[in-house]
């Protein structure tokens, strides 16, 4: 199972394709590079930070690394937000920085050729097309491919700190 | 795909190469030191030998490891300064700057090397051909041949040549010490004339087989050889091989009638008397590098190694408090020995981190070094006259704090070069010295380290600042205080644009020094009295790693307050209660607090709202006091600094975060800052 799994992805990097971690956001499906997933824990002891938008909900310490937490269900208005001990945090590392987002759900990881990956069209996500990469078509099913660090790196979730970034992230770095 | 032995190979030449790296810089750093205590006096023969000491082993290193083009300049260079040394040229100010100029070049060139930064050949040649000018222009007059005395060496072509017999006896440990026997049989049979050398090792004393150890040196060498060269020269090939008594050097002037005659075998010739027994581990006296008497017992070690273990006593300190907290819920008569168990854990966790901590801390003297050579250029190149005065140059902080610091510290004092101290002819003008004074020091008080740099100039001008803050068109009014003025130096965009110099001003502002500085938890301070000077303070913590915490209790949240900036507590009376423009404020003996509610400034959900059912904090931070309002106090613990801008942005009102007994991450106050989110509330 591993080793067909192994060569198939193989095969599909060889031709330009990637693999995919579906989740789901309200009604709908997401995918975003599997490449940049970290791992996948439960949602709790979240610190709160203060005077943070709420989509922010604090941080979490990750085996000793202090990681944000971002509620993509917050920031993108879907619906009633409820925490139990099935909402799943998916832990990704981009642009240097680790960080938490917090989804429905994580259904599964696929592999999509590249021709079936279409441009996306203006509006009909809830997700802005700045942060969208393209529309997957799996199954009959479509699938919204997030440029997670695209979104991570926006003026929007001020997660990165655009103008004293690199300076402080090297001091206090110990 | 590399091979794994080839693969081995690179990476150990790579290790050798970076131990020459650090060597070479250290080199230059002490002769740029020598060099700079000097001003423009003449080095005793002491502080010369050090500089030679320190070129020769450069270009020595250089050649081993074959970056040749490095051993160039320090060739002439230490040409150079061998005449001085033995002062076949006489020593003029301008050498020192020539000198300096040298090490830059070598620097330049270990750069090259080291990092792949690129080269000026152009200034490397320059200085070189300055050298050898040098050199060429002080050539002595030539002195009669026929006087070859000890301590007044020739120059080689003056003298006739002769017989050399030398007798040198290495102390064993000269194989351990990487001293190779063909190398030095090499660079003699150079200085010999052609033909003219004759080489004998002769067994001192045979062990028993089973005894015998190849890698000590057990044998006595005899060279004898028809040569041109002085003794100094000689000499030389033995330095950082033997000391004095280890080596018998024997001339004999050759006639050139007798040229051929064989001087006969026991004239005179005093062996070293045979070979001084080194008990194991005893070092040899002054053989090494010739540095007797200051033996220092270090290890080097990769800072990442020194890291990780700071990091690892870090998770440890996080293990034991998370321990003792689950400890805490269990009956202490049942679990008595446990109990004990863990107070003994806290105590060696603790001397542990101690420790470890105090490997990373290095003195303050390593930034301070740097400067007395830029102040003196730059004083030279702006026709200022200053004299650099440094104090507490013992003080230790963090490592990775000095790395951080130093340029923040360079700007600092470029800038009161340039801006700050006068000329000499404005200063007599004054009445006051001709002779400026910059004062760098450095000192720790409580938790911090504070360090100054003061200049006895004309202080920060208040009209210019205010005019050039509104042309730049950052907020501010006439109406300001002095000590609200000074810092608006430190608002991005505010340019010194008329001014700019060479110096500074290179479009770096202020506000990147204040940035860097913020940037390691530090602080800025100006104190300026116009035609009296300017004092500008940078205050830091000591490490970034580990901080003594009071943790606290509001509402569901935990936050610490670093113990350094705590007074005491007090549950508050209502009579000591009071309203200031319906701000609450607190009067302890006789002096009113604010009162810092930190559920209204962090927007949180308390118990307690009421400073008479809480508990108040007083703290004070950079001068200004204050009443923190929680709901209870926990625990007072070490806490290790976690930052929380590793992954996310910097969270105002927070030094960072850090991870609790039970695994929750709880925020660490930064008091000036909550002052400030205070008075905005």
């Amino acid at each position: 199972m591993q080793t067909a799994h192994g060569s198939a992805v193989e095969q599909l990097t060889a031709e330009g394709g990637a693999e995919y971690l579906t989740f789901t956001l309200g009604g709908e499906s997401y995918g975003l590079d599997i490449l940049k997933v970290q791992e996948i824990r439960g949602y709790d002891c979240v610190t709160r930070i203060a005077n943070t938008p709420a989509f922010i909900k604090g941080v979490i310490n990750l085996r000793g690394v202090i990681v944000p937490i971002v509620d993509l269900r917050i920031k993108f208005n879907m619906g009633e937000v409820t925490y139990h001990e099935f909402t799943v945090v998916i832990i990704i590392n981009v642009l240097n920085k680790v960080v938490g987002i917090v989804v429905d759900g994580v259904s599964d990881v696929v592999a999509l050729p590249p021709q079936s990956i279409k441009p996306a069209p203006e509006l009909g996500a809830s997700l802005d097309t700045r942060y969208i990469t393209g529309l997957g078509t799996l199954n009959d099913e479509m699938l919204i491919l997030v440029d997670i660090e695209k979104l991570i790196g926006s003026d929007e979730l001020q997660i990165v700190d655009s103008t004293a970034e690199n300076t402080q992230k090297e001091a206090v770095n110990l | 795909m590399t091979t794994p032995s080839g693969e081995n190979n690179s990476i150990d030449l790579n290790r050798f190469n970076q131990v020459f790296f650090e060597e070479c810089a250290e080199n230059l750093a002490e002769m740029e030191q020598i060099l700079i205590s000097l001003g423009d006096r003449e080095p005793d023969q002491e502080q010369m030998n050090a500089i030679f000491r320190a070129a020769h082993s450069i270009k020595g290193g250089a050649g081993i490891f074959g970056f040749n083009d490095m051993t160039v300049v320090t060739h002439v260079m230490e040409s150079l300064l061998d005449r001085l040394r033995n002062q076949e040229i006489p020593f003029a100010p301008g050498m020192i700057d020539l000198f300096l100029e040298a090490g830059d070049a070598i620097s330049m060139q270990l750069a090259w090397h080291r990092e792949g930064k690129p080269v000026d050949q152009e200034a490397i040649d320059g200085v070189r051909a300055k050298l050898q000018q040098t050199i060429d222009a002080g050539a002595p007059a030539p002195v009669p041949a026929d006087a070859p005395k000890e301590g007044t060496p020739l120059s080689p072509e003056e003298l006739l040549p002769r017989r050399c017999r030398l007798a040198f006896t290495p102390d064993p440990e000269i194989f351990a010490r990487g001293i190779r026997m063909e190398s030095i049989v090499a660079e003699l049979t150079e200085l010999a004339e052609p033909g003219e050398f004759d080489c004998h090792a002769q067994l001192m004393e045979v062990p028993e087989f089973a005894e015998l150890d190849p890698e000590r040196c057990l044998t006595r060498w005899d060279f004898t050889l028809l040569t041109r060269a002085s003794r100094e020269q000689i000499l030389d090939v033995f330095m950082f091989v033997a000391d004095e008594e280890q080596l018998c050097i024997e001339e004999e002037p050759v006639d050139r009638r007798t040229k051929a005659a064989e001087p006969a075998p026991e004239q005179g010739v005093i062996p070293a008397a045979g070979r001084r027994a080194y008990d194991n581990g005893e070092t040899a006296p002054g053989a090494f590098g010739r540095r007797g008497g200051e033996i220092e017992s270090s290890i080097r070690v990769n800072v990442t190694k020194v890291d990780q273990l700071v990091n690892q006593v870090g998770e440890l300190l996080i293990t034991q408090a998370m321990l003792t907290q689950i400890a805490a819920g269990l009956d202490p008569i049942l679990h008595q020995a446990l109990q004990r168990g863990l107070v003994q854990l806290e105590r060696n966790t603790r001397d542990l981190q101690g420790s470890v901590m105090s490997i990373r801390l290095v003195p303050i003297s390593i930034v301070f070094s740097r400067f007395p050579r830029l102040v003196r250029e730059i004083a030279a190149k702006l026709g200022k006259q200053v004299e650099l005065k440094t104090t507490g140059d013992s003080t230790e902080l963090d490592r990775g704090l000095i790395e951080k610091i130093a340029d923040p510290l360079g700007h600092l004092v470029r800038n009161a070069l340039d801006h700050g101290l006068e000329t000499p002819e404005k200063r007599v003008a004054c009445g006051k010295n001709p002779m400026g004074t910059l004062q760098l020091s450095a000192s720790q008080v409580g938790g911090r380290i504070v360090i100054d740099v003061t200049d006895d100039g004309a202080g920060l001008n208040r009209d210019r600042i205010l005019a050039k803050a509104l042309e730049c068109g950052i907020p501010c009014s006439e109406a300001m205080s002095d000590e609200e003025v000074w810092p608006l130096i430190f608002a991005p965009g505010f340019s010194t644009a008329s001014e700019v110099t060479d110096i500074s001003g290179r479009g770096v502002g202020m506000d990147v020094v204040l940035k860097n500085v913020q940037g390691i938890g530090g602080r800025v301070q100006i104190a300026s009295e116009a035609g009296k000077g300017a004092r500008f303070t940078i205050s830091l913590p000591l490490t970034l790693a580990i901080l003594e915490g009071l943790s606290v209790a509001i509402g569901k949240e935990k936050f610490i307050i670093p113990l350094n900036v705590v007074i005491e507590s007090l549950q508050p009376k209502a009579e000591q209660l009071k309203s200031v423009n319906g701000r609450e404020v607190v009067q302890v003996r006789g002096e009113y607090l604010p009162i810092l509610k930190l559920h209204r400034i962090f927007n949180l959900e308390a118990e307690v709202t009421e400073p008479q059912r809480g508990i108040l904090v007083l703290v004070e931070a950079d001068g200004e006091r204050g009443a923190i309002l929680v709901d209870a106090l926990l625990d007072e613990q070490q806490v290790v600094v976690k930052s929380i801008e590793t992954n996310y942005r910097q969270v105002e009102g927070s030094a960072g975060a850090t991870i609790l007994g039970d695994g929750r991450v709880a925020l660490i106050l930064d008091l000036p800052e909550l002052f400030a989110m205070h008075k905005r509330l």
